[in-house]
């Protein structure tokens, strides 16, 4: 579904984001990545989403090779991915329920069916008594949920978290990890950007750690279980 | 796979009917939608408005005169006379005669005699000035006779002119059509200066439109980065503002057909007195529901090109 393959990413100003990286996540598959702050988490994912363009290497996503992606062909690139973003990206000129159905929107759906979408997705996130407000008026936890119910309101093949429960305690973080659960069961890949190393070892998914900008570890599913029942 | 069959359903109840309702309910929100914002600005969308409403008025108005001079030119052409100005000792009496002799020549079709206290009477209705002349002691105007030749050629019309000023009665001779000339001239004047004002609108209006396009983007820059993100193309987002455009416009070109209905309507009446002094019959400045849907177009056409002009540049210097 998604595969690196030795790209490297370096900033106009220098900086080297990404070195290298080589990994493929399949269908159906989720990951995380983790790595300190300014290890280039963002930076991978922005990749996928053709935010960013690489510097060297190919980088290939549901195959096609984003190096070919021209830039008419990015929106229809991007529909297939639901992404959240670390800084949610929500307009405070709308409600919360016209931020969700933005995308559904910008395809074209017709309004009874997005209601109908955009409702099922707040109710997955728990804010469905919350769709009349202004974003502006939440908080950051709920705030970081609205982005959740947006990524995944279009019934995306593929979906990108960027600190997803950055602001979330840890009940309503297993909440949303419950909820990408639920779409990795029907076939969807993810990766999920997080230092929250607490959350990353409860799960027990795939883990790739980057150290700035190199992929360091890329550590199976099922290897924290097995780790801990060696010592 | 489950995810991206469940991508579909939009599009499956898919006759074209269907497709074609789905994109006219799009047009339809995005115009509301634009309709809302540039009413949430009231005061700097009425002032958009009316800056190119008046830049649009001054070439309309000249191009408008210069048509209506020329119809009133085509109408008065076959009327091309020459005016004989007689001597002030010639008698009543003395002038029929030579308007008489007049008829008799071969060039010339008719001969209308304007006496003195004619002269005098018709200019006092026409001036206002009845009392002021009425006070003078002497009448100061000369008796006319007013000669239409069978050729209105000009060259022959001169040559009849020079004879007809020999006559022992008439002091001068004075073709008419000389008016008629420097009316062309002006005309074509007024025309080319209509063209080159238009275009310098044109571009003018490029750079009010664009501008004003163009701050608006910047003011939803935000805005457009989300719609991005999230797989909006970049004809979705130049969209509203494309419909921002139209409604500048052709709000702009509404109101300028409105202004030049006044100006036209309270022009018409001096003008209508001023040209009956020829005695023509004259079509009078003319400005009627085609030339007011011209100018609503126009603004139309205008506008949603800025506006594609701005946006397209604004948006295509964004990160895709
Ligand atoms: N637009 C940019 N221009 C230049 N350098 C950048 C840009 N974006 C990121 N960087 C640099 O690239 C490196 C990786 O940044 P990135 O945002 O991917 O880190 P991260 O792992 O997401 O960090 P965090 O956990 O703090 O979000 C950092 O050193 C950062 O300074
Ligand atoms: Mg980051």
């Amino acid at each position: 579904m998604i595969k690196f393959d030795n790209v490297s990413k370096r900033y106009i100003d220098g900086e080297e984001a990404l070195a290298n990286i080589n990994f493929e996540l399949s269908k159906g598959e989720l990951a995380f990545i983790t790595g300190h702050s300014g290890a280039g988490k963002s930076t991978l994912l922005k990749l996928i989403l053709a935010m960013e363009r690489a510097s060297s290497g190919q980088l290939i996503v549901n195959g096609m090779n984003l190096n070919r992606l021209g830039r008419r062909r990015i929106p229809f690139h991007r529909r297939q991915i639901g992404a959240v973003f670390q800084d949610h990206q929500l307009l405070f000129d709308r409600s919360v329920f016209d931020n969700v159905a933005l995308p559904l929107q910008i395809a074209g759906y017709h309004a009874h069916e997005a209601g109908r979408r955009v409702r099922a997705a707040l109710d997955k996130v728990g804010l469905l008594c919350k769709e009349r407000l202004n974003p502006a008026h939440l908080s950051g936890g709920e705030q970081q949920r609205v982005g959740i119910a947006r990524a995944v309101v279009n019934r995306p093949s593929i979906i990108l978290a960027d600190e997803p429960t950055g602001n979330l305690d840890p009940e309503l973080s297993a909440e949303v990890m419950g909820v990408f659960e639920q779409f990795k069961s029907v076939g969807v890949s993810l990766l999920v950007a997080s230092h929250d190393a607490s959350l990353i070892a409860s799960l027990n998914y795939r883990t790739l750690t980057l150290d700035h900008g190199r992929l360091v570890e890329d550590r199976a599913a099922g290897y924290a279980g097995s780790e801990n029942a060696g010592r | 796979m489950p995810a991206a069959s469940a991508r579909k359903p939009p599009r499956r109840q898919g006759s074209a009917a269907a497709a074609l309702r789905k994109w006219l309910d799009g047009h339809r929100m995005t115009a509301l939608t634009s309709v809302r914002r540039l009413l949430a600005t009231p005061v700097s969308s009425l002032l958009t408005v009316f800056v190119i409403a008046v830049s649009l008025l001054l070439p309309s108005l000249l191009l408008a005169l210069s048509a209506s001079l020329d119809s009133l030119l085509d109408g008065v052409q076959q009327e091309t006379q020459i005016s004989l100005y007689l001597d002030d000792s010639v008698t009543d009496f003395e002038a029929q005669e030579v308007s008489n002799d007049l008829l008799t020549e071969p060039d010339i079709t008719t001969v209308r005699l304007i006496s003195k206290a004619q002269a005098l009477e018709e200019f006092a209705a026409s001036s206002g000035l009845g009392e002021v002349l009425a006070a003078l002691d002497t009448n100061p105007l000369p008796a006319t006779i007013l000669v239409t030749p069978v050729s209105t050629e000009p060259g022959r019309m001169t040559a009849l002119a020079a004879r007809l000023a020999d006559l022992p009665a008439v002091t001068s001779a004075q073709v008419d059509s000389q008016w008629l000339r420097r009316l062309e001239a002006f005309s074509r004047l007024v025309s080319v200066a209509g063209g080159v004002l238009s275009l310098v609108v044109l571009l003018g209006l490029f750079v009010i439109v664009g501008n004003t396009i163009k701050l608006a983007i910047e003011n939803r820059r935000q805005e457009i980065q989300v719609i991005k993100l999230v797989g909006g193309t970049d004809a979705y987002i130049a969209r509203p503002f494309l419909y921002s455009g139209v409604y500048f416009g052709g709000a702009g070109g509404a109101l300028a057909a409105l202004m030049q209905a006044i100006v036209f309507t309270i022009f018409n009446s001096p003008l209508r007195e001023l040209f009956s002094l020829y005695e023509g019959e004259l079509t009078l400045l003319q400005f009627g529901g085609i030339d007011m849907a011209a100018l609503v177009v126009a603004g139309i056409v205008i506008g949603w090109f800025a506006a594609l002009f701005a946006s397209l540049r604004s948006i295509l210097a964004m990160q895709p």
